[in-house]
């Protein structure tokens, strides 16, 4: 494994047990998360972005389970830890910013105590005093004003609290956030300055961030590679760049094809046809064959791998595998003839 | 066919509101709703609040309050309230030493002391009563005195007085009431106390006395001490019992939950006051008993709400943000349900400590809960029942003090409750 690499997860699969069976909500999964970059991890809702976020901390419970997979989180496999040593990590290296800030606080609690406390769990031989002074330098570099320090949570704001939220995870110098659709519940002004800040934190701290959302709109603003699932599996990854400009699996295509545009009369706007496949059962061969225009034979059958389709680029569609081994075929065409 | 807007504003005619006037309405319509109009939680609050903490005042320091000791026999057996107390009392010269009765003993062999009493009046039982008592106790000591006293009868009450101002008797003993009416006539003579030694009854006995004797009004007071601290000691033991149970329960869940939960629901499922009259039956009577059969009773109460809101608390989102940033099960635990939880703990505190008086009364009253020499409310209501129908008073007072008391913790609690959830208010 090459030394950029913070975070690898290797054919990680999650399940749910329900009373229909068991559920794959992340099924046979692979993904790198590159130190020093924010990686936008985007997909329908109930795709399974969200199981991945909270797998990648092990902060699955009740009725999921991590049947198969490995977790490699700088050098160590996160599956070999005991409990108690995950919960040294949690916070610690990897932190977590929740969807909905109004709830992710605790509405007893100081601002101040949530900083502090975060600190003391990981640090208990800080004093107060250091903890305090750490808590109130860090929110001044996060843009909260020392004073709402000592307010309680449902006093402030909700950008405030996404920023205290953040702060938490930033307390012990985390190498990888995990932001799980942090700017949902702001509106459009706050949602900017929070990516901007995101961004800031990225380039003052060197931090790594996995920008889970269903928002194209934000990846497209904030991530440096963007990461596409669905139906549990992954479908493309690559630079935002390669994603965005030329996007190889039909998914991908249409989910960028139907992000409302002004210029376009809303009878434009292209719809998926359609609906997301239920994960109890899933489709046979590759799970975007029935809603696929490029449906081939072979689809419906195999599952393809996620495999490159050029440099950096990943993506698990049949349309590139055939025209790989077409180009394969042509190219020993060409030298037999 | 549905009306159109103009159709139906025809039909309900302009500025009618469904809330009646506040005006328009009488007394008792306004005191039923006085909660929805006037907002009268915070008062509600506040009236019960003064009431729980004169309470508990007067159960701090029964003795500033109470005229007397709640188990001494100061008075005549069933006095009405405020009625006229109406004793024997003695009649000395100015000048006599005379205080009290035991002032009358004489070592043995002495010349026995003379009373005069009134012919045919109950006064000479009670001073032969109240001598002999008195006999009883002062043969034994060492000094060997003894209370003898040789009556005198005289057929009016003026010669009875007549004789102790000419030196053949040393003093009479008299009814208090008719001695005061001719009191002015005799300025020679003077009330030294009554023949139980009582010398003030200025005031009389407001709440009455009971059949022994004892002041009702004393025995309420001193009362509060008692039931307040069953109130508090086994309300505060089972939540201190069942609030950790609750949060384990709630927060661990499997089967330690479902076992404890089931513990829990059976003693649910006894009716209280039959499940302490168990407990006290088998333990014995006294305060420490009592206090264990009502926490036994009320720890449920305090699991199942616990649990109940730890449950809820638990699924949401900062206890998993709490987990995210590598907060420990017990730091969890501590530092974001419990703080959550408690809020509703202290209302029902409030309420289980009315529910805990009115227990601790209730098993006192069957005789099982405390000593019957205690000053306790449960004990006198039992005791006031047998003469429901010559002393009314008896069963009245002690009856009104646990209702007031029970009302006052129940409206604290209620009126709490309202204010600290405000799902509830509106309503």
């Amino acid at each position: 494994m090459s030394d950029d690499i913070l975070y690898s997860i290797r054919n990680l699969t999650v399940e749910y047990k329900t009373r229909g069976g068991a559920v794959r909500a992340v099924d046979n999964v692979s993904l790198d998360i590159r130190r020093g970059e924010i990686l936008g991890l985007v997909g329908e809702s109930g795709c399974g972005k969200s199981t991945l976020g909270k797998a990648l901390m092990r902060l699955h419970d009740g009725p999921a389970s991590i049947p198969a997979g490995e977790l490699w989180f700088d050098g160590r496999n996160l599956m070999d830890l005991p409990l108690r040593e995950m919960t040294d990590i949690r916070g610690a290296e990897i932190g977590m910013v929740f969807q909905d800030p109004m709830t992710s606080l605790n509405p007893v609690q100081r601002i101040l105590d949530h900083l502090t406390e975060t600190i003391h769990t990981h640090e208990p031989e800080t004093s107060d005093k250091a903890a305090r002074a750490r808590a109130e330098e860090l929110a001044e570099r996060l843009g909260i004003r020392r004073e709402r320090l000592k307010e309680y949570p449902h006093q402030m704001s909700g950008g405030m609290r996404q920023r205290v939220m953040i702060s938490l995870a930033l307390a012990l110098r985390a190498k990888l956030v995990i932001a799980d659709e942090p700017t949902t519940s702001l509106d459009v002004i706050v949602e900017a300055k929070f990516l901007d800040l995101l961004k800031e934190l990225q380039k003052e701290f060197g931090l790594t961030i996995l920008l889970i959302t269903h928002n194209i709109g934000v990846v497209a603003e904030a991530a440096d590679r963007v990461a596409v699932m669905y139906a549990a599996k992954m479908a493309e990854v690559g630079t935002a760049q390669d994603v965005f400009i030329d996007p190889k699996h039909p998914y991908t295509q249409g989910l960028l094809k139907s992000v409302p545009n002004i210029k376009l009369d809303s009878a434009d706007l292209y719809k998926m046809g359609g609906q997301p496949p239920s994960l109890l059962h899933p489709p046979s061969g590759c799970r975007f064959h029935p809603r696929c225009p490029f449906v081939m034979d072979v689809c419906r059958d195999k599952e393809p791998a996620f495999e490159p389709v050029a440099g950096d680029h990943l993506a698990s569609c049949w349309l590139y595998q055939t025209q790989v081994a077409n180009q394969v075929v042509g190219d020993q065409e060409v030298q037999n003839g | 066919m549905p009306k159109t807007k103009e159709q139906l504003s025809k039909t309900i005619p302009e500025g009618t509101t469904w809330e009646v006037e506040l005006k328009q309405v009488g007394f008792v319509r306004r005191l039923f709703m006085a909660r929805r109009w006037y907002g009268a939680d915070w008062w509600f609050v506040a009236i019960s609040a003064v009431g729980v903490l004169a309470f508990i005042i007067v159960a701090i320091f029964p003795g500033l309050f109470a005229p007397f000791s709640p188990d001494a026999l100061v008075g005549p057996s069933f006095l009405a309230p405020g009625a006229q107390v109406d004793l024997p009392v003695l009649v000395v010269p100015v000048k006599s030493s005379i205080n009290k009765l035991a002032d009358l003993a004489v070592p043995p062999g002495a010349a026995r002391p003379t009373v005069a009493v009134v012919e045919g009046h109950p006064t000479a039982g009670a001073l032969n009563e109240q001598a002999q008592k008195i006999d009883e106790v002062i043969k034994d000591q060492p000094k060997g005195l003894r209370l003898r006293p040789i009556i005198d009868r005289y057929p009016t009450l003026a010669g009875t007085l007549q004789a102790v101002i000419n030196g053949t008797d040393m003093l009479a003993v008299v009814q208090m009431t008719e001695y005061s009416a001719v009191k002015a006539q005799f300025p020679t003579l003077r009330e030294a106390a009554t023949i139980t030694g009582v010398t003030s009854t200025a005031g009389g006995f407001i709440l009455g006395t009971n059949d022994i004797g004892q002041d009702v009004l004393s025995r309420l007071l001193w009362g509060t001490r008692i039931a307040l601290i069953i109130g508090f000691s086994s309300s505060i033991v089972s939540l201190v019992i069942g609030v950790p149970l609750g949060l384990m329960a709630g927060f661990v869940g499997g089967t330690f939950d479902r076992l404890l939960s089931l513990l829990m629901d059976s003693l649910y499922a006894f009716p209280g006051l039959i499940l302490a009259i168990a407990i006290t039956a088998v333990l014995g009577p006294s305060i420490l008993n009592i206090i264990i059969a009502i926490s036994v009773l009320y720890i449920p109460t305090y699991y199942r709400i616990v649990r109940g809101q730890t449950l809820s608390v638990k699924e949401e989102v900062y206890i998993e943000a709490a987990k995210s940033i590598g907060a420990r099960s017990l730091e969890i635990l501590q530092r974001y349900i419990f703080p959550n939880v408690i809020p509703s703990v202290a209302i029902i505190f409030s309420v289980n400590v009315a529910d805990a008086i009115l227990t601790g009364a209730g098993l006192s009253f069957l005789g099982l809960g405390l000593p019957p020499t205690l000053a306790d409310w449960g004990i006198d209501v039992a005791r006031g029942q047998r003469f429901i129908q010559t002393a009314w008073w008896m069963i009245t007072f002690p009856g009104l003090a646990i209702m007031l008391i029970v009302l006052a913790f129940t409206l604290m609690g209620e009126g709490l409750t309202e204010i600290f959830n405000p799902k509830l208010r509106d309503r």
